[in-house]
């Protein structure tokens, strides 16, 4: 951790402007402005005549409902099955999962940058 | 006259001339040259079979042209590009080599006629790419790189049997249209399945791809699986066991990409989640789901060279690409974040963007041959590889909680590579009709629909809703340091350790054996000598006509003791 | 035709003679004795090119030298396979010879006069084995190797290789006398006669579960060939100086050993009463075997030249089964492996002395890093492993092709199955060698910059690693030459 440079001054335009998530106030504001779009999308179901292929796509909000509770149970069973799974990083060999250390100094080095 | 010269034969030469080419600028921009002569010349051929060679009794088809096999030239010339500009900072001739011989391989494998000459460029590109991973020059790097060779040249070493017997049975080496049945045409299919990486035989990708440097896996991830796709449109569009060893493919790597650690790895399965979607497109077989295998590939090696760019980005500065060690680096690192957002959102499928033109094309042909249960496991894979390579990928790399990391924004040409992935990954998006134009067949598709561009977003949106809802209730399983099994447990545990038990229990068994025999056979020698000996009774009635032959037998008794002892 | 057939074919084995004669004389005067045994393996060469030119791949008379019993004459002829030995042999004796000069001054070794005087005859007695045209005269001939090759594997005179060349001697002999003789006697009792002939001599004199034994003893009773378990010979004599290992124990004693193997089994069997009799089917699986248990051996092996042998044992296996499958493919491509593994095999021995020459290590854990070193030395070791393993654009890929293409015609999917777990075998046990040298890091106080063997030690596995690339391409033309020994049957 080498917070000397964690001056938001040294930071790109970008990187600063982008700050602006930084606020916890700010994250919520995402995440209703996800909940609206949702809400939006989920209406939207009622208004258009959809073409569909298959039986089931045509439950209003078919799309919206798989997607939410797959993706659910998909986060859920990986859990599960990360009990299963997981093991030690250095369970086959030591260094197995490289990381070689690249210290920021060293980079600067070995930066040819065009 | 141009068309006579093999395109894979342009990069060869390059790789001998770059020799006499100083390390340098003036390297670099060969490396950046060829790519495009070669795209030049790929956009140029007429369709047709040229370069026709007789060779050792066969007649090799080098240069087969016709739509399939230029569209997927064409993208690997350009993945050929994007991976060398990337790597514009490398200095290492061994990895240069190696982009050249390995991009080389894969473009002459996609023009092979035949099957013989398909087997050379497909070792090929086994034994080249390997520089790339050992190229990292750590210890893990290298047990890697052995395992993938074994696993690269074993599915070479398949697929040259069963071309043998092909060739035993039918008389023929040409590389056309096959039915599973005999044997041949099996070990054809699995040496096929081994470089798509069909499930159980998968995990050499993501065993290899987060082990290579941070410009080899980049090249590495365009070629391998893409030239095994290619392969089985050509060998085996139609044959229906594919798709549902695809929709296996789009199904279980999503649920290890969710708790890997590494983002490389979870790249490398989401990758193996997207071969999924082609192969089950190759074993539909219509028109519609060849176009969009074809087209999913088109627009897949540009998204995820995009993705592995940007991580290999924040490899590159940070020495890490591990989520637990990550996050917080939009704050340096913001067109690098963009960009991979870019390359989140195309894989996604976002409207827009490319993966949702090609994508579809495989999803509808499914749903119209009937295939349902397929097409619902498609979908879920769909939101799936928004959950982990669309969200986790950017989030957990650059934003999630701070690591308190402050590297330099990418290089320059690394965010020029960038910006151009993301670029053509828009435009394909945008504009689909370019793309659809390349594909092997006409295409009467309209991929933005009120009914798609709406049922799409809700599909995306609501996994992100889950995703949000996860991560802010503390369900969603953090980021820690870990590896996980998969199948490679087999051959990294279960089997060595196989291995040593048998050898033990055999090498007391052989022990025992030995004993008892040598003891056996000092006293049968002894005892022969007592009767046999010239001392012994039998010497007096000795008949010269069998001495001979006893003469021989002592000797051979000699000569076991000789070797026993 | 600028020399008679017959004449040049006698040369091929005065001239190595004549080499041997000279290193002895001139045992005080290095250059002189190096020179005018380099003019001699240039010498054999061209002979050996003259009978190629003369004959091209067509048989002649025999030449018979003198009548021992009736119809048992020394004699000598031509036929495709002999002639494809002896041009191996006999080019890749030139090559060895500058290599072993290198070697043997880099190295600083002892006894050059004996050394090379030995040499010189083991060639002479390769000679006379492809030449031979009945199985007495190729019998002298592959004892005179036995013997000729015996002071260089004890070459350096300590007790592990005394030791080693007792073990070399032991077996050989053993085996020749104790199996080949009898087989040889054995054969000529029931047929009268022991001259190669097309489509064997065997057929119609003996019958039933006796043709396996015939085989056994001639399959064992050649232990050059180093069939398991009669392959303790073949490390033991690594013991000797590497050019050695190089020439006689990749190329000229072991091939001996299988080009005799092919010999019997296709002029003495003939391939067609093999097939018939099912007396190879046995021979098959033991080649089979031989194939796998020796790789998987040699990975155990540290120690680069047992490592090696190891390898050339499961090589020389794929030629006996080549033989065994009794199928026209599969002794083409036996007799074309023949020269494919003796380039990449040569190759891997040399490039195995040029660092043992660099740096004085013989056991691969200490090879870390040596690739960046020796680029040149690891640059042909690469191609010559990947030779071995059947990858195109190499050689070797042909000769496996071939093999396969054998395999399948008579329905042997395990052998099949065989030949594709032994080429990732082979991956498993050479390229790790590669990866280390190039990729490991240098252990601590090794130079930094290219510090390469000399020249003459250098020079030659770069060229006969060119060379597997060269036969690559010229395989077509190496199977058609050969094709007249499966042909008209």
């Amino acid at each position: 951790m080498n917070k000397q440079n964690d001056n938001p001054e040294t930071f790109p335009r970008l990187g600063q402007i982008l700050l602006w998530v930084d606020k916890k106030k700010n994250v919520d504001r995402i995440v209703y402005a996800l909940y609206a779009i949702c809400a939006l999308l989920f209406v939207a179901d009622f208004l258009y005549h959809k073409h569909t292929e298959i039986k089931v796509e045509e439950i209003p909000g078919f799309y919206a409902l798989y997607g939410f509770f797959m993706c659910a149970a998909l986060v859920i069973c990986a859990k599960g099955l990360r009990l299963l799974l997981k093991r030690p990083e250095d369970y086959y060999a030591p260094y197995d999962t490289q990381s070689e250390e690249y210290p920021e100094d060293q980079l600067e080095r070995i930066d040819h940058d065009a | 006259m141009l068309e006579q010269i093999p395109t894979a034969f342009l990069f060869f030469a390059a790789a001998i001339v770059l020799f006499a080419i100083p390390q340098g600028r003036a390297r670099a921009a060969l490396l950046l040259v060829v790519p495009v002569i070669a795209a030049l010349h790929v956009w140029t051929l007429p369709f047709g079979v040229f370069a026709q060679k007789e060779f050792f009794g066969f007649t090799l088809d080098l240069l087969r042209v016709d739509k399939l096999s230029r569209v997927f030239a064409l993208i690997f010339t350009i993945a050929a590009f994007l991976g060398n500009l990337y790597a514009w900072h490398v200095r290492d001739t061994v990895q240069q080599v190696a982009a050249l011989l390995y991009a080389g391989s894969a473009i002459g494998a996609v023009f092979a006629g035949d099957l013989i000459t398909l087997f050379f460029y497909w070792e090929g590109t086994a034994i080249a790419s390997v520089f790339l991973i050992w190229a990292r020059r750590t210890e893990g790097a290298f047990n890697t790189g052995m395992r993938y060779l074994v696993v690269q040249i074993g599915s070479g070493v398949v697929l040259i049997a069963g071309v043998a017997l092909i060739y035993r049975e039918t008389g023929s080496i040409a590389f056309e249209l096959m039915t599973l049945g005999s044997l041949g045409t099996w070990l054809v299919f699995l040496s096929f399945g081994v470089k798509a990486a069909f499930p159980l035989l998968h995990n050499w990708l993501q065993d290899s791809y987060s082990a290579a440097t941070v410009t080899g896996t980049v090249i590495l991830s365009a070629f391998t699986t893409k030239l095994a796709i290619y392969a089985l449109a050509r060998g085996f569009a139609g044959t229906e066991i594919l798709i549902y060893i695809g929709a296996i493919m789009t199904l279980f790597p999503i649920f290890f990409a969710v708790i890997e650690n590494d983002l490389r790895r979870v790249l490398a399965y989401s990758l193996n989640n997207q071969l999924g979607f082609m192969v089950v497109g190759i074993g539909v077989g219509t028109e519609l789901a060849l176009n969009g295998t074809a087209a999913h590939a088109f627009a897949h090696i540009l998204y995820k060279a995009l993705l592995f760019m940007s991580i290999g980005a924040v490899l590159y500065r940070t020495g890490t690409a591990k989520g637990s060690e990550l996050g917080g680096l939009y704050r340096t690192m913001p067109l690098t974040m963009i960009f991979c957002v870019v390359g989140a959102a195309a894989i996604s499928a976002f409207p827009l963007f490319s993966g949702f033109v090609s994508k579809s094309l495989i999803l509808s042909a499914s749903a119209h041959e009937g295939h349902y249960i397929v097409w619902a496991i498609l979908l879920f894979a769909s939101a799936g590889v928004f959950h982990h390579s669309g969200i986790k990928i950017p989030y957990f790399a650059f934003f999630a909680h701070d690591s308190g990391l402050r590297p330099k924004e990418a290089p320059r040409h690394m965010l020029l590579a960038m910006g151009f992935a993301a670029a053509l990954s828009i435009a394909i998006g945008v504009f689909p009709s370019n793309l659809y134009a390349l594909l092997p067949y006409d295409v009467e598709y309209v991929p933005y629909t009120t009914t798609h561009v709406i049922t799409q977003l809700q599909l995306l949106m609501f996994s992100a809703l889950a995703f949000a809802v996860l991560v802010r209730t503390g369900v969603y399983p953090p980021e820690l340091k870990s590896v996980n099994l998969d199948t490679d447990w087999t051959y990294r545990r279960l089997i060595p350790r196989v291995i040593i038990g048998v050898r033990k229990v055999v090498s007391r068994l052989w022990q025992i054996n030995s004993n008892f025999w040598l003891r056996r056979i000092n006293s049968a020698i002894s005892r022969l000598y007592h009767s046999h000996g010239p001392e012994g009774r039998i010497a007096q009635v000795w008949p010269t006509g069998s001495m001979v032959l006893w003469i021989a037998i002592l000797l051979g008794i000699t000569l076991i003791v000789n070797f026993v002892s | 035709m600028i020399v008679e057939t017959n004449t040049a074919i006698l040369l091929t084995m005065l001239i190595p003679a004549g080499a041997m004669v000279t290193n002895l004389v001139f045992r005080n005067r290095p250059d002189l004795r190096d020179g005018l045994t380099l003019a001699a393996a240039v010498a054999t060469f061209i002979t050996v090119l003259t009978i190629l030119s003369n004959v091209g791949n067509g048989t002649t008379e025999p030449l018979v030298m003198f009548e021992v019993f009736p119809g048992l004459d020394l004699a000598f002829n031509v036929e495709p396979l002999g002639l494809l030995f002896a041009i191996v042999a006999s080019g890749l004796w030139i090559i060895t010879h500058l290599y072993g000069i290198g070697y043997m001054r880099g190295n600083n070794e002892d006894n050059h006069p004996r050394f090379f005087a030995s040499f010189s005859l083991a060639i002479s007695a390769v000679m006379g084995i492809a030449f031979a045209s009945n199985m007495f005269t190729l019998f002298i001939f592959y004892e005179i190797l036995t013997l000729s090759t015996y002071p260089l594997v004890a070459h350096k005179g300590t007790p592990e290789a005394i030791r080693g060349a007792r073990t070399y001697l032991g077996i050989l002999l053993g085996t020749s006398i104790g199996l080949q003789l009898l087989a040889v006697i054995w054969t000529y009792s029931i047929t009268g006669t022991l001259d190669f002939t097309k489509g064997g001599i065997l057929e119609g004199h003996i019958a039933g579960p006796a043709v396996a034994v015939l085989l056994a003893l001639y399959a064992f009773g050649i232990g050059k060939a180093a069939l398991m378990p009669f392959h303790r010979w073949l490390p033991a004599a690594m013991v000797a100086p590497t050019p050695v290992s190089a020439l006689l124990h990749a190329v000229a004693v072991v091939k001996a050993g299988v080009f005799t193997m092919l010999k019997v089994g296709i002029y003495i069997f003939g391939i067609d009463f093999l097939a018939e009799s099912g007396a190879s089917e046995w021979l098959m699986w033991l080649a089979a075997y031989s194939i796998i248990a020796a790789s998987v051996v040699a990975m155990t092996k540290d120690n680069l030249k047992a490592r090696l042998a190891y390898s050339t044992i499961s090589q020389l296996s794929y030629i006996t089964l080549g033989m065994a499958l009794a199928t026209s493919m599969g002794a083409l491509g036996g007799g074309m492996h023949i020269a494919m593994h003796a380039m990449g095999k040569i190759t891997l021995f040399m490039a195995a002395g040029s660092i043992y020459v660099a740096t004085h290590k013989t056991n691969i854990s200490q090879m870390n890093g040596l690739g960046k070193i020796m680029p040149i030395t690891y640059g042909a070791f690469f191609i010559g492993a990947l030779s071995i393993i059947g990858l195109p654009p190499l050689g070797g890929s042909w000769s496996k092709w071939l093999l396969i293409v054998g395999a399948a015609d008579t329905q042997q999917w395990v052998m099949i199955g065989v030949l594709m777990a032994s080429s990732l075998l082979n991956v498993a046990y050479l390229l790790p060698i590669i990866g280390r040298g190039f990729f490991s890091p240098l252990p601590e106080g090794s130079p930094t910059k290219i510090s390469e063997s000399p020249l003459l030690v250098w020079l030659p596995p770069a060229i006969t690693a060119f060379g597997t690339i060269v036969l690559f391409f010229y395989a077509g033309t190496l199977q058609e030459f050969l094709s007249p020994i499966v042909s008209g049957n």
